[in-house]
């Protein structure tokens, strides 16, 4: 196959348009240079591409016929057990993606056809006793194999064609840490990196580079704590249960070989500090390298550079959203991430800040993020006891793990913020780590309307450098999908009713809509065989932030299934 | 159990935290407090803080992503197996965690729970 750049391979792929060439014809070995090139009819990474953006330069499907759009086929994986949280991959014509528990499809992409399914056999009983689980978030590709993580701490390597393991290999002893592994791994130059959980759960929250062939571990980054500088800022020993954690995964950049991560929040997720956090409280200090942004050395997961976004985090705002976007604009390179408190970061390719806007409306945890030294401005550093004023965003975040899009020929932004707080009272509590960890939260509390009326999401169209806002469509309730969008200037978004939206790139005006039966919460795609663009959606809720829909907002979610989902996947008639 | 509004009842709670979690072998990031009996009663207020309370609203006052636990007409041998066993993809299983006579103590909160004054 010839390696275009990818700005010449979406050109090449605008041109063929409904021609599009049958991929698998001319099937080649997925590395990390094809993943470079990201051919348009392939989804080759979890977020699409290394560039993050969640965008298909596909544009058979477009605003001019989108109200053709219809089911294709459905892939049901079984025991979807809290709904399904997954994004697929696809190459050469073949979709590859999991279910809860990590069970692995490699779907025949015109069809649906089952070409192989893996499903692993796991520890029942370990996982009966985890909070964040059983969900799986997807699947990483590279040298001839599927890469899946589980939730009793390993790493599996699938043969592409068969299904057949190739490796499986132990990372975390989840017997003791109770935490494994939900997100989806990320393939680059013959490594395979994943982050276990962490967070509210005591650990250091480790990140692991294994390698692709052999499965031989090559490196492990602890984020908790993980050099000696880091380990200053951790007063009393408190980095022996400081939580942390990469459990969503991040991107590769070939320029400099360096892998970018988010990281959790320490832990407990609350604090009694007060104002003096650097030396009071639970973990006094900055709590180095939680709720930050990381740059690993691929080959040896050496630490390059970061920007701890939320030092010493108090309100588990952490920096787990694995979205990178990769920007060239006026001639510097450019990353932008979202905070789960709904300030997106802008930095260098150093992580070196540029500036810092904001998605949400209701926010009240800072008062401000300085945009040009990432100061946090007016924090609310709390005491033990009940907080007098609701604390804004509510714990599921003011953007979800889940991720946005961007669309290179709009320049736009395509992502959701969710409106809500929560009361709060915050007390001390003890790290409980023996006979098993359990979760360490540091307070009682529960969901709240946000001080400018009812709770609410938002899509949102902005530039991702600058956060100027160019349209807005409202839901009511926040939907907590991840977003697309593609060439033919649409985006679609995934609500948690269960509709499927799309909505003119240029303008939010709704095209077209269709129920997929319950709601969403995991990733879409689209991609193209012998021709025919498609687009994959996974339907299914259920987990820690769609469980409280049903006694939050009544109505479909009371009825809505938590332990059902689908793999839906449409095309024009 | 009742619920204590007041940063000195809170510290109070703490106190005595310790001793409850003492059984559960702290680590000794905090072997700096006092050891405890390890027939010391558990602080449950302390535990839904720890580890329930994100399901459990409020310290189990309200319905979350679990059910309400105020006034619940649940039996007590429904509660205690719901806390040994779990329920798949809903509750974890804590039969490893907690001893008997724990989760008696578990009960008796929820018996006990009455609407946050403060």
């Amino acid at each position: 196959m010839l390696r275009l750049p990818s700005s010449l391979a979406r050109s090449a792929a605008l041109a063929i348009g409904a021609t599009l060439a049958a991929s698998q014809a001319f099937a080649q070995p997925v590395d990390t240079a094809r993943i470079q090139a990201g051919d348009a009819n392939d989804w080759l990474t979890y977020h699409g591409s290394y560039r993050s953006y969640h965008y298909s330069p596909l544009e058979q499907i477009n605003t001019n016929n989108v109200s053709n759009l219809n089911v294709a086929w459905i892939h049901i994986p079984g025991r979807s057990t809290r709904g399904l949280q997954s994004t697929p991959v696809v190459a050469d014509g073949v979709l590859y993606y999991t279910g809860s528990y990590s069970r692995t499809f490699a779907l025949n992409g015109a069809t649906g056809e089952v070409i192989w399914s893996y499903i692993p056999e796991l520890d029942e009983a370990l996982i009966s006793r985890q909070t964040h689980s059983p969900y799986n978030r997807g699947v990483a590709i590279g040298d001839g194999k599927v890469y899946v993580g589980t939730m009793d701490g390993r790493l599996i390597a699938l043969d592409m064609k068969t299904g057949k393991p190739a490796w499986d290999t132990k990372l975390v002893d989840s017997a003791k840490l109770t935490v494994g592994f939900t997100g989806a791994p990320l393939y680059a130059k013959g490594t395979v990196i994943i982050g276990a959980q962490g967070g509210e759960w005591p650990g250091r929250g480790p990140i692991f580079g294994v390698d692709a062939a052999t499965g031989a571990k090559k490196w492990e980054f602890d984020t908790v704590a993980g050099t000696d500088e880091a380990m200053k800022t951790w007063g009393n020993d408190s980095w022996r249960t400081g939580g942390g954690g990469g459990w969503m995964p991040g991107t590769y950049d070939a320029d400099t070989n360096t892998i970018w991560w988010g990281t959790a929040n320490p832990a407990p997720l609350y604090d009694w500090s007060g104002a003096d956090f650097k030396t009071q409280g639970a973990r006094p200090g900055d709590n180095l390298y939680t709720s930050s942004v990381i740059g690993l050395d691929a080959d040896t997961g050496k630490l390059k550079f970061y920007h701890q976004e939320l030092p010493h985090d108090t309100w588990d705002f952490d920096s787990a959203v694995g979205e990178f976007l990769m920007l060239d604009r006026d001639g510097q390179k450019l990353v932008v991430h979202p905070n789960k408190s709904g300030y997106i970061f802008v930095y260098d390719r150093n992580a070196g800040l540029k500036n810092v806007w904001r998605i949400t409306q209701n926010s009240n945890f800072v008062k401000d993020i300085d945009p040009k030294t990432g100061e946090l401005i007016g924090r609310r550093d709390f005491a033990a006891g009940k907080q007098s004023e609701p604390l804004c965003p509510h714990i599921s975040g003011g953007v979800s793990w889940n991720s946005g899009a961007y669309n290179p020929k709009t320049g736009l932004y395509y992502k959701l913020g969710q409106e809500w707080c929560m009361t709060l009272t915050v007390s001390k509590t003890t790290p409980i780590t023996a006979p098993q960890v359990q979760l360490n939260i540091g307070a009682d509390f529960k969901i709240a309307p946000p001080p400018s009326g009812e709770i609410y999401g938002h899509l949102d169209a902005r530039d991702p450098v600058t956060g100027a806002k160019k349209w807005e469509v409202r839901f009511p309730e926040p939907p907590l999908a991840s977003v697309l969008s593609t060439g033919g200037d649409l985006v679609f978004v995934p609500d948690s009713r269960g509709t499927l939206h799309a909505y003119n790139a240029e303008t939010g005006a709704e095209l077209w809509n269709h129920a997929d039966g319950t709601g969403h919460q995991g990733g879409i795609v689209s991609y193209a065989v012998n021709g025919k663009q498609y687009i994959a959606v996974t339907a299914g809720f259920g987990g820690m932030a769609s469980d409280d829909y049903a006694p939050t907002f009544g109505g479909v979610y009371k009825s809505m299934p938590r332990d059902d989902g689908a793999l839906i996947v449409y095309s024009l008639k | 159990m009742t619920r204590h509004a007041s940063s000195s009842a809170a510290l109070a709670l703490a106190a005595s935290t310790i001793v409850a979690f003492a059984q559960l072998s702290i680590k000794p990031a905090l072997a700096q407090q006092a050891a405890a009996p390890a027939d010391a009663p558990l602080d449950v207020h302390e535990l839904f803080a720890t580890t329930c309370g994100w399901c459990h609203s409020d310290g189990g006052r309200a319905a979350g992503k679990g059910p309400q636990l105020m006034d619940t007409a649940r039996s007590d041998d429904f509660i205690r197996n719901r806390i040994k066993n779990g329920k798949e993809g809903a509750m974890p299983a804590f039969g490893q965690v907690f001893n008997d006579s724990q989760i008696d103590s578990i009960i008796a909160y929820i018996r006990g729970l009455k609407p946050d004054q403060g």
